[in-house]
């Protein structure tokens, strides 16, 4: 990890240095024990903040149309799936970024280690590669990595960037094929076992938006959850209205969503959120063979019209 | 405990159109109880919220003069849910108001001065109500010279255009009435409002002024003010916030430490001065 | 003070006592997330824990309440007012941080001028009995807002853990009135001392960061200026900080027209979200990430200190250890107070 850390500073610093990016968009140290935090590096002095880590969970490619000029982006596989989106629905301009691709083994969810840790104060991280020592206040735990990646980064089938201009470290082997196992597997389930799943989850939001607010692809300047007149969506936390703004998110997110995990990742009360977009993947994919975020010149096929696309979606009554 | 989110049921006497686009309504109410009417008290430059029930609330400068115990008007301009709802009524339907709410003019430094009135466009409400209630013949001896500026986009867009006229033929009041852009039929002032007061001649040392209007309005009616020599204290400005709870409560219409529900709506330029340009 | 005792084991039987005669909040573990939540036994409750996710500002500001109603073909003389006379409510296991949370919302909520009936209404039903920090965490910082972890400030009655035993400090009336219910033992000399070597032990591994008033000097003359944009560069303007902040208490009012009923309610809103301040004209006077932060930075340090003489912030570090950005509020204070030109403009 130090080794891509300091092959990023030294990619970021050159592109600094030669004044073809006005800024780098990486990660620095988190302010808490096992994490990462997104930064803006403008000044090659700052450049030796930048690190690379298994905590590097945010999808950095949400700031590429907030911040001006030239930007240079640390990405992960997911981060370089969600440009290839942005830049296909013409939110991002390709001659204006600069993208520093690093392969990514996954991200680890600090969330659920610290539950593990029954959120005692952590003094001692020690790293064997794949388990992790922690150490703290009556805290003593081996925590094997493999059990604390991210749901998205387990089933991740683009670890390496999709698309890059400067390539950091080496390539690393896919994971198989996404196959919506678990999409599968939850479809057999009898309905009333998925409601229940589905609202016993929706029921712990509190519609805080962070999941929206994290998305890379949620970038609309009024979201139909804030519109007034017409007002689409309840606004209180009901089921009915809590429910519909996540499914109304995730069918917007049809042949959009990269899934990143960045929603899940986001949320303070841990709502299965992917549920609802792995599902939504997983027809795109059968109905229309398309995976998103893989190649840019590949139209999103619920953007585009073709005399033999899937009808299955229409409903014969 | 007084329930302060309990809404006083309101008639409507009348909805009547006030501008040519008819996106203006000045609404008349009366109290449905009798109770209601005797407690109700309130100085100009205070707002309600109206309410529409199923749509929700909105504040609303109250139009109407103090003098006028029976009745309340509300210019109400059509731009959302509620103030939609508030065009569609008609007179006899029912309303809730929560009210008064906020400070109101200054009416104990305005006394025994010169006021100087400076409104533009929908922002004239409160003026208007504030206007009526000095030129009343109980309290007109209590002030000295009135001067009124009042402007609008067109002529069309001129509010309170029966009263305007009324006090266009008193002598106890110096209006002015401009637009920025008159029409062929059009015989009075055109030019924006800074320009006109620029013009007045006003004893400045003993003289409020009252504005309120669009910012743009504010902005350069500013710095006219401030040449002629009236202090920061002199010059009072009624601001408008989102608002929600009307009390200081629900935490949106604050500019720094000060709230615009109660600590205001009417602030003098001194007390702004100390405060964020955060409005 | 008066100092009475309990067995750890005794908690479950006497919050069992406890339930038929109050609506108890207590920490609980659900889908592996600590919550403050309505429990209906006493084993329910967990306290070997740090703190919940939610703050228990819920008790007195649900996130969802009627205000009033009326069916839909009726009209407004029709309304009705949802005060219902409340049960007694207990919110058990509550952080001394999040206890002393209660007092800065009475500040708001139960000012003279304008005293809010609801809040009053679920106030004045409320027993809080708090439970000391032994373990402050990492993104704890009580005593820099003026707490402690053994602060009594809002609670009736404060739990110490001096180990098989609490410690119960008698703060008020209402938890007076509980012990006695309670019939609980007396102290012996032995006991407090233990008290006082917890208390003392915790509280030095929490030292204050900075001094508020100064804090708060630094903070006025730094409103304008870039600091503010590039400290909050990364914040992604959702609601996490502020739902589950125990002082933040924003809300908005709505209408809904549900099942042939209108009904006004209010529910929680947060400064950070677009709409909060947009008016309909379109125009925002808070219309980026930036000064939205700076807002809730700027009412809870500044603000709040000319409004109620306090801190609009207890230290509880949820927003630390819940921000998806790990946009640090101690960072962004310690970059005003101190350490300012350390950020490069």
């Amino acid at each position: 990890m130090t080794d891509v850390s300091n092959k990023i500073r030294e990619e970021a610093g050159k592109l600094l240095e030669k004044g073809e990016v006005d800024v780098i968009i990486g990660f620095e140290k988190g302010s808490i024990p096992l994490s990462a935090t997104p930064c803006f590096i403008r000044n090659e002095a700052d450049i030796e903040k930048l690190i690379w880590n298994e905590y590097c969970g945010n999808n950095l490619s949400l700031y590429l149309s907030k911040a001006r000029g030239k930007i240079g982006i640390i990405a992960k596989g997911c981060d370089t799936r969600a440009i290839v989106e942005l830049i296909k629905e013409k939110q991002v301009q390709r001659e204006r970024i600069v993208i520093i691709g690093v392969p990514c083994e996954g991200m680890l969810d600090r969330k659920r280690i610290m539950i593990r840790c029954q959120s005692r104060n952590i003094t001692g991280i020690e790293d064997q590669g794949r388990q992790l020592l922690i150490t703290g206040d009556s805290l003593n735990v081996a925590v094997e990595k493999d059990e604390f990646f991210y749901p998205a980064c387990q089933v991740c089938a683009n670890r390496n960037p999709v698309m890059c201009d400067v390539f950091i470290g080496n390539t690393i082997e896919e994971q198989k094929t996404d196959e919506f196992t678990d999409v599968t597997d939850f479809n057999e389930k009898p309905s009333e076992e998925r409601w229940a799943y589905i609202t016993d989850e929706i029921d712990r939001c509190i519609r805080c938006y962070a999941c929206r607010n994290a998305c890379p692809l949620c970038y609309c300047k009024e979201c139909f959850v804030d519109a007034t007149q017409p007002q689409w969506v309840g606004k209180t936390i009901e089921q009915s209205d809590t429910l519909s703004f996540h499914i109304m998110r995730s069918i917007h997110l049809a042949g959009r969503c990269i899934e990143c995990g960045a929603c899940e990742r986001a949320c303070p009360v841990m709502v299965d959120i992917r549920k609802l977009n792995r599902k939504m993947s997983a027809d795109v994919k059968n109905m229309f063979g398309y995976k998103t975020g893989l190649d840019i010149d590949q139209p999103a096929p619920l953007s585009v019209f073709k005399p033999d696309d899937s009808e299955e979606f229409i409903l014969d009554i | 405990m007084k329930n302060l989110y309990l809404p006083i049921p309101m008639k409507v006497e009348n909805n009547h159109i006030e501008t040519e686009d008819r996106n203006i309504k000045t609404l008349t109410l009366s109290f449905l109880n009798n109770k209601d009417e005797e407690t109700f008290n309130f100085i100009p430059g205070q707002f309600v919220e109206l309410s529409v029930l199923g749509a929700g609330e909105a504040p609303f400068g109250i139009a109407s003069s103090p003098m006028d115990k029976k009745h309340l008007d509300f210019s109400v301009s059509r731009v959302g849910l509620v103030t939609t709802e508030l065009h569609n009524l008609d007179p006899g339907d029912t309303v809730g108001m929560r009210g008064p709410l906020g400070n109101g003019y200054p009416l104990e430094k305005l006394r025994n001065g010169n006021v100087l009135i400076i409104g533009g466009g929908f922002g004239f409400s409160t003026l208007r109500a504030f206007t009526n209630f000095i030129l009343h013949p109980q309290n007109r001896k209590q002030y000295k010279d009135i001067a009124v500026v009042y402007g609008a986009r067109n002529p069309g867009l001129l509010l309170y255009r029966n009263e305007l006229s009324e006090w266009e033929q008193r002598s106890d009041v110096q209006l002015h009435v401009t637009v920025d852009k008159g029409g062929e039929s059009w015989e009075g002032k055109t030019g924006v409002v800074p320009v006109i007061v620029k013009e007045l001649s006003i004893d400045t040392d003993n003289t409020t002024a009252l504005v309120c209007g669009p910012p743009v309005m504010i902005k350069f009616t500013l710095p006219v003010l401030a040449e002629m020599g009236l202090a920061p204290e002199q010059i009072f400005l009624s601001l408008e916030m989102k608002m929600k709870c009307g009390i200081g409560k629900c935490g949106r219409c604050n500019i720094g430490s000060k709230y615009v529900c109660t600590d205001g709506p009417v602030f003098n330029l001194a007390q702004l001065n100390l405060l964020p340009q955060e409005y | 003070m008066d100092y009475r005792i309990i067995k750890k084991s005794k908690i479950t039987e006497y919050l069992n006592n406890l339930i038929n005669e109050y609506v108890i909040f207590a920490p609980i573990e659900k889908d592996d997330i600590v919550l403050y939540d309505r429990i209906k036994s006493g084993d329910e409750v967990i306290l070997d824990y740090s703190n919940s996710v939610n703050s228990p500002k819920e008790a007195v500001i649900p996130q969802l309440e009627t205000l009033i109603s009326c069916k839909n073909n009726e009209d407004i003389t029709c309304v009705k007012e949802h005060l219902d006379e409340q049960k007694r409510f207990l919110l058990f296991g509550a952080r001394p941080c999040d206890a002393r949370s209660l007092l800065f919302l009475d500040k708001v909520f139960n000012d003279e001028k304008c005293r809010d009936v609801y809040y009053m209404n679920r106030r004045n039903a409320l027993t809080i009995i708090s439970l000391g920090c032994t373990r402050p965490q990492e993104t704890c910082f009580c005593t820099t807002t003026g707490g402690s972890p053994f602060s009594s400030e809002g609670s009736d009655l404060l739990f110490v853990d001096i180990g098989d035993d609490y410690i119960i400090q008698v703060i008020t009336e209402k938890g007076a009135e509980l012990v006695e219910k309670l019939d609980l033992e007396n102290t012996q000399n032995d006991e407090l001392t233990k008290m006082d070597i917890v208390i003392n032990k915790s509280k030095a591994r929490i030292e204050p960061e900075m001094e508020l008033k100064i804090l708060k000097d630094k903070l006025d003359s730094s409103f304008e200026g870039s600091a503010w944009e590039i400290l909050t560069e990364k914040c992604l303007s959702c609601g996490i900080c502020t739902y589950h902040c125990p002082t933040c208490h924003c809300f908005d009012m709505i209408d809904e027209e549900t099942k042939g009923k209108v009904e006004r309610i209010r529910l929680w809103d947060s400064c950070q979200f677009p709409h909060f301040t947009m008016q309909t004209s379109g125009f925002n006077p808070r219309p980026t990430y930036k000064e939205r932060y700076r807002q809730r930075i700027m009412h809870k340090f500044s603000y709040c200190f000319d409004n109620y003489n306090m801190a609009g912030c207890v230290g509880c570090g949820r927003c630390v250890s819940q921000c998806p950005v790990n946009l640090d509020i101690r960072q962004v204070l310690t970059a005003f107070y101190g350490k300012h030109e350390e950020i490069r403009l």
